[in-house]
């Protein structure tokens, strides 16, 4: 009784020291304050109430778990120093604020800072119900456990020693069923867990995704492609390895642990007490392996990533690698992403090689306590030599779960790691999203204004000052130098990227208003870097439209005049090109994206460039075939020849992010500017063509 | 092979084999005295581990009756340095383990990828690129586990099993045999579920490798995805994938799972069998027989199922390792099909000329490219190849490099046939600027000295005002140190077409091969790039492919390419006077203009 009346002073001392620390971080906050302090007071009150030894065992684990989900947290880390450097450290206390802070944390909105342990545990909520019925029977499994060496007592007490054979059959018989009891509830509660893992996965891995897909172009401009890819497999089964494994089997350890000592309360209470010494001294060392590992697993986090990049880039550039003969040299560039992986592996290992045997001297000391202690007190009268010899037999019991401590610390940490690292690859909000109440649009007229637009990345003036008009239906051309925006300009219209300044307006509503899938839906875009996916000719052309009809993916690849060389290829429609279109040529590549882009019927079709490799003669019927259908549409066409461009109604020349001529082609021509120069260089020699010609002919 | 898609498995049979594991030995070999000394450390660890209950059973059985604290204490602190020996050994077997796991682990990775340089073109155009990443990738981490604590255990637990035999032979032979009686029943298990077991885990890779390609692509053409509003329907295919490697997952572990229960079952009917038979003889006072007999061999059976048990993970990890594996191995046997020929000897240096003899190619068995071209470029000519899409332009610069074998036919360069030199001194001298532009992660100074890494800052700086790429680099934030990734996303598709361009340059070339080079490029910085080239180009030869007739105007020899066969060849003074095809391409650019 005196030891309860003591905690609960220590708990007020607490109390007073976090109400203290409260009130320096949250005085402008007072209602927060004051729910923060009742969750702490029923949190404390609660844990006090559920008891000593047990509860001492309950408080390691919180520990364990909390401290390093919500130890960046400021409040944490104050109430932590108060207690380490007050001394006044004391079980109870402590994973009680801890519980208080996730408790309250819960209450916060959701996507509102969230640290990455409350976005996973987002996913892992809808799991516990499965995974508290997982540990449940796991409860009984571990309860079934002891059945059998019980029984195995009585058989050579009893029935061997003893005589008894007449109970032999029975024992034989609960043995049997025991055991097989056993199996089924293993196997049941590791399939659960096992399918909690993997349904977590599923939902995290659509989650992720998505999000992915939502991000903007700046996202990716920033970012490898071994990065990203490296979130969604090997940390996701880092996460996979937790909660079909790590879980049940610390909880497993953990109630071996208090069964144990439960047990050894029963035989003696000093026995029990004295085992628990090695308790803090277990959780010091858990404490210290979590914090010195955690950077040794971010740099392996970081080094697979590399690693994956390295790979894939030389994968992908494969072409590029050969041509120029650096085999050689990607070997030593991948040798290092190798060797520093391994090193990172390593260093890892490095650490907790120091830790395991920590634990396991730990583990292995407990024995020689027991024995030694038990055997003096023993000699001296205080405790009877049964009670010693039944303490000694729950002392696997203690030792198994210190031993496995260092290992399930390694795997928790690796787990936080990739938590963590797949949380920020998609905390970052997309800068470009659908704006709130968006307007809906059914089809676009394809109306559409760009005034005083201006785009600026990273400082560079890519766009200034962009003002031009097109009426529904009207082709308008865009030339200019390479990096002159042309591209960004239709990017801007997409919305792939925002204007810095100005306003584009599509049937006079400012873009960035619209309900940006339907903004998109309404354009077409053919690529000037054409990207076909690793699937059939038709599947690719039917891209945009994946459930329409084979003969609307013929007619489109007739617009685009592909129809014929796809006939010609071994399995015509359904042959399967590589990434990136390998195993085309660039013209057909860009014939099948244009088709691609047609078959979406588009109220506005850009066309970036997508004839540049292919014939005059193909460019000159494709030119043909569009004419015919694009009365109903707005064109964008950017190109390099003038004859991609001549008939446009509008024609605007780009230099260096500014408009500086437009007009139709013939306005163009008498304006002798930059376009006519263009069209000089390419064409300059028709008139003396046209004289040889005469000459000829005379 | 017909071409792999994302949602195609790759299918591979083949039994278990155990060449694989002998393959994997091979792995082991260089480390086996790490290997013999982890087994010596681990044994000698057990042996002090054997040691401590005698200890204890000491203090209980003598000391403590003896009152003998001073012994006891005496004890303990044998015991506590038994037990930091323990652990000490602890720490140097963790520490040598990671070591060889992780070692073979690279060795193996390295050998991979070794391999995929080595690997052509139609290697990695037949199949989803994410396929060959998730082999080098993640399928050899996989194999870390396996190898690293795996092995050492197994070999370990082996011994330990042979002792507990041995004991247990010892103690009564016939009580051994019944309780070795389980073994068959669990080989019978084993070797009924293996089959299925292993198909299962075949299927899960296979799952895995399906959905990584499709995450691979997904992040490639996000760009496509995202102006074809497709992200409903890619996350709808992205979870068919994910939904199948999941269930494939859960097939196979449900096999995994199966061994544990099987084992622990079997053990406790042989335990039944051992005390209901025991227990029989001894009723019947069979000679050998004892009580003590009995509980010592009970005693044993625990400790001789607890090995199989590890030694059955091992074996569930192995067969989960095998279809991974398997995949790698396949990866790395993948016959190379260009590669120098016995004796091949190094291109000396070329003087540039090229020439074709009878040359027939096509990339499937059935399907002829190109149908028996002959052509001779003299060293330093320019040459120019136009034609339809698809006509073979670009198998033609692909088979100067030597990146196909010929179906038959020659193609010499300065007189020696170019599949009697090594590979590697015939590409150096080639710059070939492809059609598709590449950028690697890194600087844009990176990327220029791709092509010649001993390049200086200055050199790489000259290439890039060759063509013209020199002002635009300069305007980026840093200049030459302007970070680019591999989409090369930041820069457009002009720049980075002048971007490869400075590379092939640097690269000092004695053949320059520009395939679509500046299709994406305007015409005036073309124009001022053709100047910069004409000095560079003077004495080497060119090949020159362009749908942009005024960029090739110039060559010395155009050829006209149609179905796979040279239809025309001449200068352009020549061809036109010809009024033959390239007279109508020619003029069909014009066509357009005399509409109105």
């Amino acid at each position: 009784m005196i030891n309860i009346y003591h905690d609960i002073f220590e708990i007020f001392m607490y109390l007073f020291a976090t109400i203290c620390s409260c009130l320096s971080e949250y005085d402008r906050n007072s209602w927060l304050l004051k729910s923060r302090l009742m969750t702490d007071i029923c949190c404390i009150s609660l844990i006090t109430i559920t008891g000593t030894a047990l509860n001492i065992i309950f408080n390691i684990t919180l520990i364990k778990i909390y401290i390093f989900f919500h130890y960046k947290e400021n409040i944490i880390r104050k109430t932590y120093s108060i207690i380490f450097t007050d001394k006044s450290f004391h079980g109870y206390a402590y994973p009680a604020v801890l519980a208080g802070n996730a408790y309250r944390a819960s209450l916060t909105k959701e996507g509102v800072n969230m640290t990455a342990w409350q976005w996973f545990y987002s996913f892992l909520k809808k799991y516990r119900f499965k995974l508290i019925f997982a540990l449940f029977l796991a409860t009984i499994t571990s309860i079934i456990a002891i059945v059998n060496p019980y029984i195995s007592g009585i058989i050579v007490d009893d029935i061997i020693m003893g005589g008894k054979r007449e109970i032999l059959s029975a024992m034989m018989i609960i043995m049997l069923v025991t055991t097989l009891l056993r199996a089924v509830l293993r196997y049941w509660f590791t399939m659960i867990c096992e399918k909690a893992s993997q349904d977590l996965l599923y939902t995290m891995r659509d989650h992720v995704y998505r999000k992915l897909l939502a991000q903007d172009f700046y996202y990716y401009n920033n970012s490898r492609t071994g990065d990203l890819m490296s979130r969604q497999t090997g940390d996701m089964d880092a996460i996979r390895h937790f909660v079909a494994w790590v879980i049940y089997n610390s909880y497993e350890n953990i109630l071996l642990f208090v069964i144990a000592l439960v047990m050894m309360f029963v035989v003696d209470w000093r026995l029990a007490l004295l085992m628990l010494t090695v308790l803090p001294l277990t959780a010091l060392a858990a404490f210290k392996q979590m914090n010195a590992v955690k950077p040794a697993f971010r740099n392996i986090r970081k080094q697979f990533s590399s690693l994956n990049t390295a790979v894939q880039e030389n994968i992908s550039g494969n072409r590029v690698v050969k041509a120029f003969a650096k085999e050689e040299f990607e070997k030593s560039k991948f040798e290092q992403e190798n060797d520093a992986y391994r090193e990172a592996q390593l260093k890892a290992a490095g650490i907790w090689k120091l830790y395991v045997p920590i634990f396991e001297f730990l583990a292995n000391v407990l024995s020689i306590v027991l024995y030694l202690i038990g055997g003096i007190m023993v000699i001296r009268g205080d405790m009877s030599m049964g009670k010693l010899v039944t303490a000694s037999g729950f002392l696997w019991m203690l030792n198994m779960p210190l031993r496995q401590a260092g290992w399930l610390t390694n795997d928790v940490q690796n787990f936080l790691t990739s938590v963590d690292k797949i949380y920020q690859s998609i905390a970052v909000e997309p800068g470009i999203k659908n704006p709130e109440n968006a307007i809906k649009i059914d089809r676009l007229r394809g109306d559409i204004e760009f005034s005083h637009v201006g785009y600026t990345l990273d400082g560079n003036v890519i766009l200034e000052d962009i003002n031009f008009h097109v009426k529904p239906g009207q082709t308008v051309g865009i030339v200019g130098p390479t990096g002159s925006g042309k591209s960004t300009l239709m990017n801007l219209l997409c919305r792939f990227y925002d204007a810095s300044s100005g306003e584009i307006r599509v049937d006079g509503t400012d873009i960035r208003k619209m309900d940006l899938h339907d903004l998109r839906d309404n354009i077409g875009m053919a690529m000037q870097d054409v990207f076909l996916f690793s699937d059939t000719i038709e599947g690719n052309i039917a891209y945009g439209r994946p459930d329409c009809s084979f003969d609307e993916v013929v007619a489109a690849a007739k617009i685009a005049n592909a129809h014929d060389f796809i006939m010609q290829m071994p399995d015509g429609y359904d042959t399967i090109v590589g990434e990136r279109g390998v195993g085309l040529s660039g013209g057909q590549k860009q014939r099948i994206s244009l088709a691609r882009a047609l078959l979406k019927k588009p109220a506005i079709l850009i066309l970036d460039d997508t004839t540049s490799a292919v014939d005059m003669e193909t460019e000159a019927q494709i030119q043909k075939e569009l004419n015919s259908l694009k009365d109903r549409q707005t064109v964008f066409i950017i190109a390099h020849r003038i004859s991609s461009i001549k008939d446009a109604d509008l024609i605007l020349v780009l230099d260096q992010g500014r408009i500086i001529e437009s007009g139709n082609h013939d306005e163009l021509i008498k304006k002798k500017g930059y376009y006519y120069t263009v069209f000089y260089h390419q064409y300059g020699d028709f008139e003396q063509m046209k004289g040889r010609e005469v000459a000829s002919l005379g | 092979m017909a071409r792999n898609k994302y949602d195609v498995d790759e299918t591979l049979q083949e039994e278990f084999n155990f060449s694989h594991l002998k393959r994997l030995g091979s792995y082991i070999k260089p480390y086996r005295t790490d290997m013999l000394l982890t087994i010596f450390l681990t044994t000698v660890s057990s042996a002090l581990g054997m040691l401590t209950p005698v200890f204890l059973m000491n203090i209980m059985d003598v000391l403590i009756p003896k009152r003998d604290i001073k012994g006891i204490v005496i004890y303990c602190v044998i015991l506590l340095l038994i037990y930091l020996a323990i652990s000490l050994i602890l720490a140097a077997k963790t520490t040598i383990t990671a070591r060889l796991g992780q070692n073979i682990i690279h060795t193996i990775r390295s050998d991979i990828f070794n391999h995929l340089q080595e690997l052509p073109f139609s290697y990695y155009d037949d199949k989803p690129h994410g396929k060959i990443q998730v082999r080098v990738v993640n399928y050899v981490n996989s194999l870390s586990d396996l190898l690293s604590n795996g092995i050492v255990n197994t070999i370990t637990d082996l011994f330990s099993l042979f002792f507990i035999v041995g004991f247990m032979l010892y103690v009564n032979v016939r009580l051994t045999l019944i309780s070795l009686m389980g073994l068959p029943l669990l080989m019978l298990i084993i070797f009924i579920i293996k089959r299925k077991q292993r198909a299962a885990w075949q299927q899960s890779s296979n799952k895995l490798s399906n959905l990584n390609a499709y995450i691979a692509e997904s992040i490639n053409g996000i760009r496509v995805t995202q102006s074809f509003t497709r992200e409903e329907e890619n996350t709808r295919i992205f979870n068919k994938l994910s939904g199948e490697y999941k269930n494939a997952w859960m097939k196979a572990v449900r096999w995994n799972f199966i061994l544990w229960p099987a084992i622990n079952n079997i053990s406790t009917w042989t335990n039944i069998a051992v005390y209901v038979v025991g227990i029989a003889w001894l009723d019947r006072g069979m000679q050998g027989i004892t009580a003590g007999v009995i509980i010592a061999m009970t005693g044993y059976i625990g400790r001789f199922w607890a090995p199989i048990n590890t030694l059955a993970n091992f074996y569930n990890s192995l067969l989960t390792a095998i279809s991974y594996l398997e995949r790698i191995f396949q990866t790395i046997d993948e016959p190379v099909l260009v590669k120098d020929c016995e004796g091949a000897e190094d291109m000396p240096m070329i003087k540039g000329e090229v020439e074709f003899k009878n040359v027939s190619f096509g990339y499937e068995d059935n399907v002829k490219v190109l149908n028996n071209i002959s052509f001779k470029a003299k060293a330093g000519d320019t040459i120019a190849i136009v034609g339809p899409t698809g006509a073979g332009k670009t198998t033609i610069i692909n088979l100067i490099s030597r990146f196909y074998n010929l179906d038959s036919g020659e193609i010499t360069i300065d007189g020696i046939d170019i599949s009697r030199v090594k590979i590697k001194s015939l590409r150096k001298q080639m710059g070939v600027m492809l059609q598709d532009s590449f950028t690697f992660s890194g600087t844009i100074m990176d990327n220029i000295r791709y092509g010649n890494m001993e390049a200086s800052d200055e050199q790489v700086i000259e290439a890039a005002k060759t063509v013209r790429a020199h002002d635009f680099i300069m305007k980026l934030e840093n200049g030459y140190n302007t970070e680019v990734n591999e989409r090369g996303t930041r820069l457009s598709v002009g720049q980075r077409q002048l971007l490869s361009f400075a590379r092939a340059l640097l690269a000092d070339p004695r053949i320059l091969i520009l395939d679509e080079a500046t299709s994406s490029i305007d015409t005036e910085t073309e124009i001022l790039l053709q100047e910069g080239l004409s000095r560079l180009l003077a004495n080497r030869t060119s090949f020159i492919i362009a749908h942009r007739l005024s960029t090739i105007k110039n060559a010395d020899c155009i050829m006209y390419v149609d179905g796979g066969e040279i239809k025309e060849m001449g200068t352009h003074e020549e061809l036109l006077a010809k009024k033959g095809l390239y007279y109508e391409l020619y003029m069909s650019q014009y066509k357009f203009l005399q509409k109105n």
